[in-house]
């Protein structure tokens, strides 16, 4: 996804400095070079991948009792974590020659249909 | 009309009911030995023409009235006193009797020393009878009656078919033993210090005193024999056998056991007489209900873990009234819940306060497919309960299963917030500063 740049980013300070700053460096790189609706995103793809995690935590160590419940909510954030990648991927600038003939409006609005789609059988199987 | 007809029809079973004393019919055969005579049991009959019975005689070899026509019983009863009778018209066959049996007709067996068809019949019912011409001997208690006419007391009676508060019976018979067929049972025990044997001389005593020493089969005696035995057919026709017939003479019946006391044979063989006819000792189901708790209808099926409410109401015939009185007398009743095996076995108690009813609150197992209800009342005695009501166990429906539960909350919430995220997410898209992305791809794009 982001794969390119960071890359990019990375080899630009190449010296062997010490580890904090290069992670620094990379996040300046990200802040600096990403643009906004890709970082927005990317934060809705972290809120996901916390949510996904937290649930499965529950699972293990709580109860997975309501079964249909816990995968039609670790489903729900699964889905939505893909639908959401394959958005940044097609409205990525970087990817622009991939992906020619599928423009941003496009993407979104397959982005949304699926995301709809998804939640409707979520909270059919949510019990 | 329609009103009319059934007024006629309950008039007449009104009528019917009146007449009849046994909770099965009131026509009685006797199939009366010609050596005997039928005013010698004068006190037995009348006591069963008082009881309402009517009484039909014929002699063994007579040809009518049938016992069994077009394989229809003639008869509610059979008395069969022809303990010494060799030969019987073409209708009465061990085969005919067994039949009778089947179809809740009751018979009164007599027996004797003799070998007789009624003799070899008795090993199908589970007794096991002594050598022919071995009748039951006592030396105990000193009386000036011959050995082989001794005063049983009835206090040795384990099932209450019988009074066990009578005076001593005479009795002159044979003795037997009873098999371990669950369907036979004594009623009344032969006394302690007897035994069968052929001569009722002292001069066989040796005889004996080996039989006695070697065991086994050879040895017919003690209470473990038994002279008077009841046995009840699954189909509830009910068999009483009797080592002697002379039991229900007149000469027993008048005859003192001690100076001013009488003997108990006439009111034990009315007692007799109204178990083997159906008139004691006789229950029936009259109703099943079972339905959900908070619930009063008969379901068709139940889901599982469902709270069921099981009641049955139990009648018992009253010979006095002549008629099923709701009875609540039964401690030991159970409730099966079974598919294959019993899930659940419950006991049925009565319910105080409501004479005959027994009811019982359980929990349908979590378990689905086709369940019955069953209550299996077997006691030797009395009439055998079986009542069995298939219902099927079904899982709950798709929208039966409990909802919101709060061990679930977490992925609800995972769910939901999923979804404001979503529209958050979208909103911000949309209305978010779009600039950077076009420029960029302009920008790529020249």
């Amino acid at each position: 996804m982001a794969g390119p740049k960071t890359s990019t980013a990375a080899t630009s300070k190449s010296s062997p400095a010490a580890s904090p700053s290069a992670v620094q460096s990379l996040w300046q790189a990200y802040t600096d070079t990403t643009p906004s609706r890709l970082k927005l995103i990317d934060a809705f793809l972290v809120f996901l991948m916390l949510s996904g995690v937290m649930q499965f935590v529950y699972c293990i160590l709580v109860t997975n009792f309501p079964f249909n419940a816990f995968l039609a909510g670790f489903g729900s954030c699964v889905g939505q974590f893909v639908l959401t990648a394959s958005l940044r991927m097609q409205v990525n600038p970087e990817n622009k020659v991939e992906f020619k003939e599928v423009s941003p409006e496009r993407a979104f609005a397959d982005f949304a249909l699926g995301s709809i789609v998804l939640h409707f059988f979520v909270f059919n199987f949510l019990g | 009309m329609v009103s009319i007809c059934s007024l006629l029809v309950s008039l007449l079973s009104l009528a019917l009911l009146s007449l009849a004393k046994s909770s099965t019919g009131d026509s009685v055969l006797v199939v009366l030995e010609p050596t005997l005579d039928q005013a010698n049991f004068s006190v037995f009959f009348d006591g069963l023409k008082k009881k309402g019975y009517e009484l039909t005689f014929r002699a063994p070899k007579d040809v009518s009235p049938a016992i069994i026509q077009d394989d229809i019983p003639s008869f509610s009863h059979v008395i069969l006193f022809a303990p010494e009778t060799k030969a019987y018209a073409g209708d009465i066959t061990p085969q005919s009797l067994v039949t009778l049996l089947s179809k809740n007709t009751n018979v009164l067996f007599v027996l004797s020393s003799k070998q007789t068809p009624v003799s070899s019949l008795a090993p199908e019912f589970s007794l096991i009878l002594p050598p022919p011409g071995t009748p039951l001997i006592s030396h105990f208690p000193e009386r000036d009656t011959p050995p082989s006419v001794i005063p049983i007391p009835t206090t040795t009676n384990t099932i209450p078919v019988t009074s066990s508060n009578l005076s001593p019976i005479w009795y002159s018979g044979v003795s037997f033993a009873l098999g371990n067929n669950p369907l036979l049972f004594p009623i009344l025990r032969a006394p302690p210090e007897s035994f069968a044997a052929d001569s009722t001389e002292d001069t066989g005593a040796d005889a004996v005193v080996d039989a006695a020493e070697k065991s086994g089969e050879g040895l017919w005696a003690g209470s473990s024999m038994s002279v008077v035995a009841g046995f009840q057919t699954r189909e509830g026709g009910r068999a009483a056998w009797v080592g002697g017939v002379e039991v229900f003479g007149d000469e027993f019946a008048n005859k003192e056991v001690a100076a001013g006391v009488k003997s108990g044979n006439a009111q034990f063989a009315q007692e007799l007489a109204s178990w083997a006819f159906q008139e004691s000792f006789a229950l029936r189901v009259d109703s099943i209900d079972h339905h959900r708790v908070n619930d009063t209808t008969v379901r068709e099926h139940y889901t599982t873990n469902d709270q069921v409410v099981y009641t049955t109401h139990i009648s018992k015939f009253n010979a006095e009234t002549n008629a099923w009185e709701p009875f609540s007398g039964i401690t030991d009743l159970q409730l099966e819940f079974t598919m294959l095996d019993p899930h659940v076995r419950t006991a049925l108690p009565p319910v105080p306060g409501s004479p005959g009813e027994y009811s019982v609150t359980f929990r349908v197992p979590d378990r689905h497919g086709v369940f019955k209800f069953v209550v299996d009342y077997k006691r030797k005695g009395w009439t055998h309960i079986h009542s069995s009501t298939t219902v099927p166990v079904v899982p709950p429906r798709h929208d039966e299963y409990p909802r919101f539960l709060s061990a679930a909350w977490p992925y609800y919430v995972g769910a939901i917030s999923t979804s404001v995220a979503f529209w958050v997410f979208a909103v911000l898209w949309l209305a978010g500063d779009d600039k950077s992305l076009y420029k960029k791809k302009g920008g790529k794009t020249q």
